[in-house]
Formats: structure tokens, sequence, C-alpha cells
């Protein structure tokens, strides 16, 4: 598992790659520190290469999008694949995130 | 379909997780399952053995959790064990999928989607072990 973080055009964009489970869901975890500070930033969270997500991983997401709602801040999902799309509607997560 | 039946033994250690899902994921394959089916397996399966690993044995001592695969023309079934304390993950509450994002809690998914990815989840303590019982129908 692998992210990536860059700032582009004032937004938050945080690249996902590979397979966010139980174990890697930790280290994950750190690595999104980042995005908390997001006051007047829309965050993107790109996942054309996210290949698996478990709960753990759902639970990193929710907990960022509260944190961004707080502060005003938009949080948007980019590339999704069709069978994580499916992961995220069973869990009402495809109201609460908005996909591009 | 190949009738069989495959077993690992894992220590209650999430590093671990990779070996299951590589079970599973040789399981699915037997199966001849598509890839969206073969990912909600490993979904489900990771979160009901997470949570023996996590919560079935007193934290710094060492414990095992069992899975076994069979599969007939009708099902397949993935039995998940382990002799620490008893504990049912079928009497969770429900999570309720619709609340807005304020009010949407953290936990609680794991068993939530054993739930919606198994057609049939079973639960006993029988012999001093926690037996859980997951099946999916086949489609063909």
């Amino acid at each position: 598992m692998k992210t990536t973080f860059e700032e582009k055009e004032g937004k938050y964009i945080m690249h996902f790659e590979g397979r966010l489970d139980t174990v890697a869901a930790t280290q994950t975890e750190q690595e999104m520190k980042v995005l908390y500070d997001c006051e007047g930033h829309d965050i993107i969270l790109e996942c054309s290469n996210l290949e698996y997500i478990s709960s753990s991983g759902l639970r990193l997401f929710l907990g960022l999008l509260k944190a961004a709602k707080v502060k005003g801040s938009k949080v948007s999902i980019s590339g999704m694949n069709d069978n994580l799309r499916q992961v995220f509607a069973m869990t009402g997560f495809t109201h609460l995130f908005e996909f591009l | 379909m190949e009738k069989y039946c495959k077993h690992i033994r894992l220590s209650n250690d999430v590093q671990e997780i990779p070996l299951l899902n590589a079970f599973v994921d040789e399981i699915c394959e037997l199966n001849g399952l598509d890839d969206m089916t073969t990912m909600q397996m490993n979904l489900a399966i990771e979160e009901a053995v997470v949570n023996v690993m996590n919560y079935a044995y007193p934290e710094g001592t060492k414990g095992f959790v069992d899975i076994t695969s069979m599969s007939d023309d009708e099902c397949l079934q993935f039995v998940i064990s382990d002799n620490g304390k008893p504990f049912d993950p079928t009497t969770k509450e429900e999570v309720d999928t619709t609340l807005p994002v304020e009010e949407r809690r953290i936990g609680g998914l794991g068993i939530f989607l054993v739930r919606k990815m198994m057609d049939n989840v079973k639960y006993e303590y029988k012999d001093g072990q926690n037996i859980l019982t997951l099946r999916k129908k086949s489609d063909k």
C-alpha cells in the first residue's frame, strides 16, 4: 500500500495505490494526517490504483470526511473502480462522498 | 464444481492477514468466482478473522484462528473458529447506512459488511470454541 500527497490548484490530493487492508490501515492512517489540516482546501482521494479496501480503510475515509466537514472542506473520490464502488454502495458511503 | 476442504491456521496477529487473503483468493479461484465476488469474500472473511485476532484472546497472549473452507454445488462455506472467550459477533447492532455523515459512527462496519456479503451467517459456541459459519450461495 502506498500513498502520495500533492497540493494542486489549492486542492489537497492523496493518491492511493494497492491494498488498503487491516495491516496497511495503521500506516495509511498516519500518512493521511496531513489531510486533516485542510482549512480552506478541498480534498480529493484519488483511487484509480486502489485495489482493495477493508472496513479499517473505510473508517479512515469516514474519519477524514467528518473532520473535513467541520472545517468546511469538501472530500471527493476520483477514479475508483466498480468493485470498490460496490463496497461503498453497500455501506451507504456513496451518499456521503462526491464521486468524480 | 470441484469438491474440496481446505484449512489454514493463523496466529492472533493481524500481520498474518496477507496469508489469509492469499488463502481466500485461492478458494475463490477454485470456485471460479469473478473479481467482484472474490473481493467481497476477502472483505467479509478478513473482517471476521480480524475480529477474532483483536478480541478473542487477552492482550499479549498467543492464540490461533482456524479457517476451513469447503464447497458443494449449492454453496461456498467458510468456518472461522477459535478457542478464545465466547463472543457472538452476530448480535452487534445494525448500522444505519442512510444517516448523514455527522451521525455516522466510525465503528461497527465490519460485521455489517460480513452480513451484507454473505447469504447466511451463523454463530455457535461449542466445546470451548467460537464457531462462525459464513455461507454464500453459488450462482451456478
